[in-house]
């Protein structure tokens, strides 16, 4: 039989073994963390609604909040974020939550139409709820800057499609659809309200 | 058997090495030049800094780049004359969280206060890009790297942002302004606290 290792080098080879640390490249940390991020909203049914409702009621609502609402959710969002992530508490974080996607639902089935401030404040106050959730669950071990690009850009994408699906509303079915929509979501809402009680 | 016993505990002793790569393997100026797109908080002050360039009045786009350009440089020379900046990443992410901002609020910057933020902005990419080189020449060559790497990205994104002049696209830009500052401000406050 060959010998194929002499035991002496046993007594070099076995420390190595035991130091031996698991390659850990820099980009897979980049790569999960941007994809656990992009995730993060997707996977939160009561945050995607309420995504969604952002976007109709925006397109429901025509220039300037078609992209008034897109640009200043993703920063009042942040506000929220930041005292999530200092640990700075909200009171029921999960309802707000939950009544952003029934009372921005409602807006959207009613096609309410309030002067524009008001309706930058309602999903102003609804954002911060948004923010707060996502900021107290960023997590360390990740690429903290891929996690929050991943999340952002979801956040967004949610508008922007719920903005495509609104636009339907300059034509008469469409109009009908984006309402049904917005009351489907309204009702969502409600059962996620009813839940965390 | 001596040798052996001394080589297993120069290997239990010795650390790890902990170079700067990105992508391990890839130093010098290759790596330098990728660091600039592999780091994502580079990435999002880079971004940042094309889309303010091309939001400024065409006058004062070259001074813009030109201060940018000349701060990478200042950074370099920091850099090889010994000059350790620590935690430089907060000033990468402050960089991307001002300019993104501006960015989404499409106001047209005054010409000094977009000149500091381009100057601090080449800089801090700079401090935060020193590799763990032991060799001068080495490090010289990858800061020169990321300074290419750097002066790209942002001319690139300047140069496609300029050209998009439809009203809708005027305000995806601003959009995209809006999800950096809120990346870049979430990042820094998550850094900051933990």
């Amino acid at each position: 039989m060959t010998k194929l290792l002499p035991p002496r080098s046993l007594v070099a080879v076995v420390p190595l073994l035991l130091v031996g640390a698991p390659a850990s490249a820099h980009t897979g940390a980049v790569a999960g963390g941007f994809l656990g991020g992009f995730a993060h909203p997707l996977l939160g049914p009561d945050h995607v609604i309420a995504m969604v409702a952002v976007g109709l009621w925006g397109a429901l609502l025509g220039a300037p909040a078609i992209w008034l609402l897109p640009i200043a959710f993703p920063l009042i969002m942040t506000f929220g974020g930041v005292l999530g992530i200092i640990g700075l508490p909200i009171p029921a974080v999960e309802t707000g939550i939950a009544a952003s996607a029934a009372v921005l639902g409602l807006m959207v089935a009613l096609k309410a139409r309030p002067p524009l401030w008001i309706a930058v404040a309602l999903v102003g106050i609804f954002a911060v709820f948004h923010g707060h959730a996502h900021g107290a669950e960023l997590p360390v071990g990740a690429d903290a800057a891929a996690f929050s690009i991943g999340f952002v850009v979801a956040t967004g994408l949610l508008h922007l499609s719920g903005v495509t699906f609104g636009l339907l509303a300059r034509w008469p079915a469409g109009g009908i659809a984006v309402r049904a929509a917005g009351g489907a979501i309204a009702v969502a809402g409600i059962l996620f309200l009813i839940r965390w009680q | 058997m001596i040798a052996a016993a001394a080589l297993a505990w120069l290997l239990i002793t010795a650390a790890p090495a902990s170079a700067h790569d990105v992508v391990p393997g890839v130093g010098g100026s290759l790596g330098g030049l990728l660091h600039p797109v592999l780091v994502p908080a580079h990435a999002l002050a880079l971004t940042a800094l094309g889309l303010l360039v091309a939001q400024q009045a065409p006058r004062h786009r070259m001074g813009l780049l030109a201060a940018f350009a000349a701060s990478l440089g200042a950074g370099i020379l920091v850099i090889v004359s010994a000059f350790a900046v620590a935690d430089a990443q907060y000033a990468v992410l402050g960089v991307a969280a001002a300019a993104g901002l501006a960015v989404a609020l499409a106001r047209p910057l005054l010409a000094p206060v977009a000149a500091l933020v381009g100057l601090f902005g080449g800089v801090a990419v700079e401090l935060d890009s020193a590799p763990e080189e032991i060799s001068m020449q080495r490090t010289f060559l990858s800061l020169v790297g990321t300074a290419v790497g750097a002066l790209l990205v942002v001319v690139l994104v300047a140069g496609l942002a300029i050209h998009l002049r439809r009203g809708w696209q005027r305000i995806g830009v601003r959009i995209v302004g809006s999800w950096i500052a809120a990346s870049a401000i979430l990042v820094l406050a998550l850094r900051l606290a933990r």
